[in-house]
This record gives C-alpha cells, structure tokens and sequence, in this order.
C-alpha cells in the first residue's frame, strides 16, 4: 500500500503552531526588553533585557494582595465544589421517586449560560448581604452541574457489592461516600479540581460585578484595572500578563489530562 | 499513574504533589533568601579615575517619584572613601558622588531584586579629581 | 437522606440559576428602581428597546455576526483536528500547542492582542508594513471597520483550540472498521470523508456551534479590556450592552429586559442548529 508522505502535515501543523505561539512571544519579548517597547520598528529579540519589570509589577500595584484574593476565591470555590458535587453525584447514583425530574432539572439549568443570569445574581447577593466579600465572589461557582454528573458517573462504576458491604458494616451515607466512593474516583476528583481551579481563576465578569472596593479585587480584576491606570514606555503592564498567566499555564500543563477529560464529558453523549 | 495505596515515598513522583512542592520549596528558599538579606544597607565607595578613594566626598540618593528621581538622601564618604545608607526600604534608586572639589560622577541607576536588599554598588568613579 | 445530600447543589442552582430566568422575566415587565417599589409597566421596555434603542439594534446586529463567523473558526478547527487525529508523531504536543490559548484568562488575551493590534509597534501592523502590503499603520482596533473582526480574530485565537479537541474526541469515537470496510469497497478518500466522518461528526460539530453562540455572551471579558465597546458602540455586543444597563446607568429593570432578549436569542439559535443538525442534538439515536 502506498504510504502518503507525511511532511505536508508536519510543515502545515508547524505553521499552525507557530501562529499559536507568537502572541505568547511578542508579549513575553515586550516584558523584558530593556528599551522603549514604542519604537519603531520593534525588535524581534528583546533589546536589554532585564527582568526588573516583574520587580516594579509587584511592588507598584498590589499584586500580593490581588493574588491572595484570587486564591481565596478559588480554594473556596474548589473545595464547595468537592463537597457539593460528590454528595449531589451520590444522591443521584440512588433511586429515590423524582430522580428522574431532578436530573432534567440539572440538565436544562446547564443550558442557561450565567450571562444570562447577572442581574438578579448580583441582586441576590446584595440581599445577602455577601456583596464585596471572598464568599460573594465564590457563591454561584460552588457547585457545577457537568461535574455533578462526573462524580455520578464514576460513582456508578463502583461495583455494588462494595457499598453494600459497607451498609451491613454499619457504614452511614457520608462515611460511605469518603472511604469508598472517593477513594476510587480519584480521577473524577482530579478532574472536579482542576475544571474549578481554572474556570474560578479566570473568572472576571463576575467579580467585576459583585467588588466594591479595592483591595477584594481578583487577579483578573487588578490586570483590567492596572490597564488603564498605567501605560507607560516600559513593557511593566506585559510582565503584569505574564505574571498572571504563568499560574494558569502551569496548572494547566500540570493537570492537562484531567482538564480535556472534563471539558470532553458534556461531549461525549451515553 | 494513580495515587494508589500506600507506596511510601513513590507518591512523590506523581505530579500533582511534585509539582506544588517543588513551588513550595522554591518560595521558601526565596523568601529565607529575603529575610536574610532585606537589612536595607545600600553601600560602596567613591574612587577617583585612578582608582584612589576619596574621602568626604558627598553621596546623593534619589528616589523615584511619579514623574522623575528627587534626592532623598545624603551621606559623606569617610577616609577609606566609604559610603552607606541605612534603612532603605527601595527597590529603585539612583546614586550620585559628588567630590570635595566639586567634581561628579555619573549618576548610577540602581535596581534590585526586592526592596531593602543589601546591595553593595560598582565604585563611583568621580570624573576628574586631582 | 438524599434530598440533604442535594440540597446545597440545588440551592445553588435555584439561587443563581433559576430563580434569576424569572425575576428578569418579571424585572422586564416592570419600572423598578433600588429605591422606588416596582410598578408594573407591560411592554414598555421591549418598546423602548425595539423602537428607540439604536444601539441594542447594533449590538444585536455584532452579535450576530460574531456568532456567524464561529463556523469558520469550525471548519479551521476540525481541519487541524483531522490532520492531528492520526498516527502523527508528536501529535501531542501539536495538539497541547493549539490547545494552549484556551485555559488563559480572557482578559490577559485581550490585552496580549490589544498589543499585537497595536498601531506604533504591533506586531501585525510590523509584518504589513515589512511586507510594503501597507505603508501606514492600521489603526485596528479603533476604526468603525475592523474593530470588530479584529476581535474576532483574538476570540478565533482562544477558542480554536477548544473546538479542536472537541472534534477530536468525535473523530476519535468514530469506528476504525467503517473506514477499513470503505476502502476495501474502493470508496475515494473525499467520498470517505463526506459520507462517513461529517455524519457521525454531527453531534460534535453541533456541540461546537451551541459553544460559539455562547461564546458570543461570554466575550464581555474580552470587549472590555480590547475596546470597551468602541469605536463608538462598533463592537457593542449584547452582553456589553447588558452590563453597561445594569451596572452603568443602574436601569436594572432594562437590562433584565435585555437579558430576556438575549436568552430568547440563544434558545431560538440552538433550536435552529438542532434542526439544521437534524434534530436531536445531531445524534441519530433517540
């Protein structure tokens, strides 16, 4: 059989490649150089550089304090995440008179996209009381509906003798799903962790909308804000991307797997 | 690769604990690194061009305001031809000597890695000095 | 027991999810201010939106257009996926590259092609002008023109790698046995791909259309920080629209009425794409 060479391929996928990557360079290029990143015409490899930008980023604005929120918001985020979605995944692997109704409810809520859903939700949160608070900003990214049906699935693969071994010993529903069920859907957890770490860590309409004030600003928040406060000749504002985006990629390509495997969960249908 | 059972100090080749401890680790040895060294002593010597130093000479400290560097600070070499600030909570600064003759120096942009660091600078080489 | 394991879940969902469809329904139909105690009005507000408003026929009109111009950044995605799909080497790491714009925080995206768009040293207007296509620079991000695709492109950038693994994962679940028993029959490779791969890449393909009229609600972070609706309300889009409403000028009771509209929107285009997708979400079973 006739092999069909493959160097067409690789020749189009490294331009591709390549086109993907340049807005990475251009901007990591402008965070280092050393010379006016205005003039005329801009140079491919930094002139200069120096690192020193990323030293005045995090001493002129409150980058420390912008980091703290934005870790906060999303340990809680991820832990509400864990505790409300493996117990709603449990409740949903049993049968109980109404499943049926709760899960097209689950289903249809995921059909409405949160844009649609800010204006009461900021009310909401005002009424509260929660408004400009780390819990605020947390609240409606608590639970997730597609990672709900994540842990039901992997729950549902626990082979049955297990749990109800677990039922004559004694075991009660929670101790059930903690020393049981967990333990062997170790990559749904990975999976709920990482989907939530990252769509919290990006999240900026949201915080946009429910921060008063300051110093409860997220990282996303202080980029926006940073941006029209501050334009200056250096590349400070594009070390200030950089910085940002340096903790997304790195739990991104720590947990690539796991993200691709809960981004794909509402494709792939039965 | 699961984190499965009990496999002692295997565990720590998985990447997800790997990975937050190795940044663990880095940040604490940063963070020592700046305890250590954040003492705020930013000091050197003034030399003349043939690399004799020279004594009572002034040493100015700019600091960076919004627009432009304003002096701050200023101190006098001693016999060695000596100079150091004390307490200087700056990432950024500039130094300038100025000699008894009058003569000055270049004015030397200074940058650090976070503020307070011990810094000890290249000599200030004052222009012309006889 | 259940019903408690549930309950917090559910009470997330009501609290910002459900409940919020109605009260913009009702908010919609009333004159309601944080201070004043709301006063039913009818329709008045679709009228002032409808007859009045000529900015909400513009944003709808980008709105649109951004939406139309997701098939493109489609068919872009599943030629990559098609050409990643084999047994290529290194076909990981081609893929983690695409794939690798879309885990960024929309609003560094923005401001990395707000740079690149730049008119003095951006990097696009530097290739142009090198390559004597263009003597002076394009100002792109600020002409009524290309303001628009120009943020288009940047959301094309992060979103390709998206609908690229979700075509993966279809043309992945396409059995290897139905392509074999094609060529064994003599069936042309451009037969194959039309009569074999785009069917059962139907759901997948469907999927990434609903993402892309999505897309088109979630690209505030990204009009924001590029153009902020600008030139001039050129890249309004409906959800900018909506929060400068609500959180602007403070006219709740508006901006619910625009929300309605633009949720009336997404349920009318999904429905569309479910029929022209042969309904059912394009699966064939039931």
């Amino acid at each position: 059989m006739r092999k069909t060479p493959t160097w067409p391929r690789h020749a189009i996928m490294l331009v591709v490649c390549v086109l993907m990557l340049i807005p990475f360079y251009w901007v990591l290029k402008t965070s280092l150089t050393g010379e006016n990143i205005y003039a005329y015409p801009p140079r491919i490899i930094p002139v200069d550089p120096h690192l020193f930008n990323y030293v005045d980023v995090w001493y002129m604005i409150p980058f420390p304090r912008y980091l703290l929120n934005s870790v906060i918001v999303t340990l809680m985020a991820v832990a509400g995440n864990l505790l409300f979605n493996t117990t709603a995944g449990y409740a949903l692997t049993k049968n109980f008179p109404g499943r049926r109704w709760v899960v097209l409810l689950l289903l249809s809520c995921m059909l409405i996209p949160f844009q649609a859903t800010i204006i009461p939700a900021y009310l909401i949160t005002s009424w509260l009381g929660v408004l400009n608070t780390h819990l605020g900003m947390a609240l409606p990214m608590l639970s997730t509906i597609i990672c709900i049906f994540i842990f039901k699935a992997s729950f549902e693969a626990v082979p049955r003798s297990l749990i109800d071994a677990a039922r004559i010993d004694g075991l009660s529903e929670w101790r059930i799903v903690l020393r049981i069920m967990l333990p062997l859907s170790k990559p749904a957890v990975a999976t709920n962790v990482i989907l939530n770490a990252i769509w919290s860590w990006n999240a900026f309409m949201w915080p946009l909308i429910t921060t008063r004030s300051a110093e409860m600003q997220t990282l996303p928040l202080g980029l926006a804000r940073f941006l029209s406060v501050m334009e200056n000749t250096t590349g400070a504002l594009y070390a200030f991307v950089v910085l940002v985006l340096v903790p997304g990629l790195a739990i991104f390509l720590m947990a690539q797997k796991e993200f691709i495997r809960g981004l794909t969960a509402g494709a792939t249908k039965g | 690769m699961s984190l499965s059972g009990s496999n002692g100090w295997l565990i720590l080749r998985h990447r997800f604990v790997a990975v937050p401890l190795a940044l663990a680790i880095v940040t604490g040895a940063w963070n020592a690194y700046v305890a250590i060294n954040d003492g705020g002593i930013i000091a050197g010597t003034v030399q003349d061009p043939a690399g004799r130093p020279i004594a009572g000479a002034d040493v100015l400290f700019f600091e960076r305001s919004m627009l432009n560097y304003v002096e701050e600070r200023r101190t006098r070499t001693d016999a060695a031809g000596a100079w150091r600030f004390d307490g200087m909570a700056v990432h950024v600064g500039q130094v300038e000597a100025i000699a008894p003759n009058g003569q000055k120096s270049e004015r030397r942009q200074l940058r650090l890695w976070f503020k307070a660091q011990n810094t000890e600078v290249t000599p200030l080489i004052v222009r012309e000095y006889r | 027991m259940a019903a408690c394991f549930l309950l917090p879940a559910l009470t997330i969902f009501f609290l910002y999810r459900i409940l919020p469809l109605g009260w913009n329904l009702w908010l919609s139909f009333h004159a309601w201010s944080p201070l004043k105690p709301a006063q039913f009005i009818g329709l008045e507000h679709y009228e002032e939106m409808l007859l009045d408003d000529e900015v909400f026929w513009q944003a709808l009109g980008n709105t649109l257009i951004f939406i139309g111009c997701s098939p493109l950044a489609i068919m872009a995605a599943l030629a990559i996926a098609l050409l990643v799909n084999s047994d290529l080497k290194g076909a990981a790491i081609y893929r983690t590259i695409v794939f690798l714009s879309y885990p960024l925080m929309t609003v560094a995206v923005g401001i990395i092609w707000r740079w690149l768009y730049d008119e003095r040293s951006g990097f696009i207007n530097w290739v142009l002008r090198s390559a004597g296509i263009i003597n002076e620079p394009l100002k792109f991000l600020q002409s009524f023109d290309m303001a628009l695709p120009s943020v288009i492109v940047a959301d094309f950038w992060q979103v390709l790698g998206f609908y690229m693994i979700i075509l993966l994962t279809g043309l992945q679940a396409i059995p290897q046995h139905l392509y074999e028993a094609a060529r064994v029959d003599g069936v042309p490779a451009r037969a194959r791909f039309l009569h074999i791969t785009l069917p059962l890449l139907r759901p997948s393909i469907f999927l990434c259309f609903v993402v892309g009229i999505l897309n088109s609600f979630t690209s505030f972070d990204l009009v924001y920080v590029m153009t902020n609706g600008g030139p001039g309300h050129a890249t309004e889009l409906l959800i900018t629209l909506i929060y400068k409403a609500g959180f602007g000028q403070t006219r709740f009771d508006y901006a619910a009425a625009l929300t309605v509209v633009q949720f009336l929107l997404l349920v009318v285009l999904t429905w569309v794409a479910n029929r022209a997708a042969g309904g059912n979400a394009g699966s064939r079973e039931t």
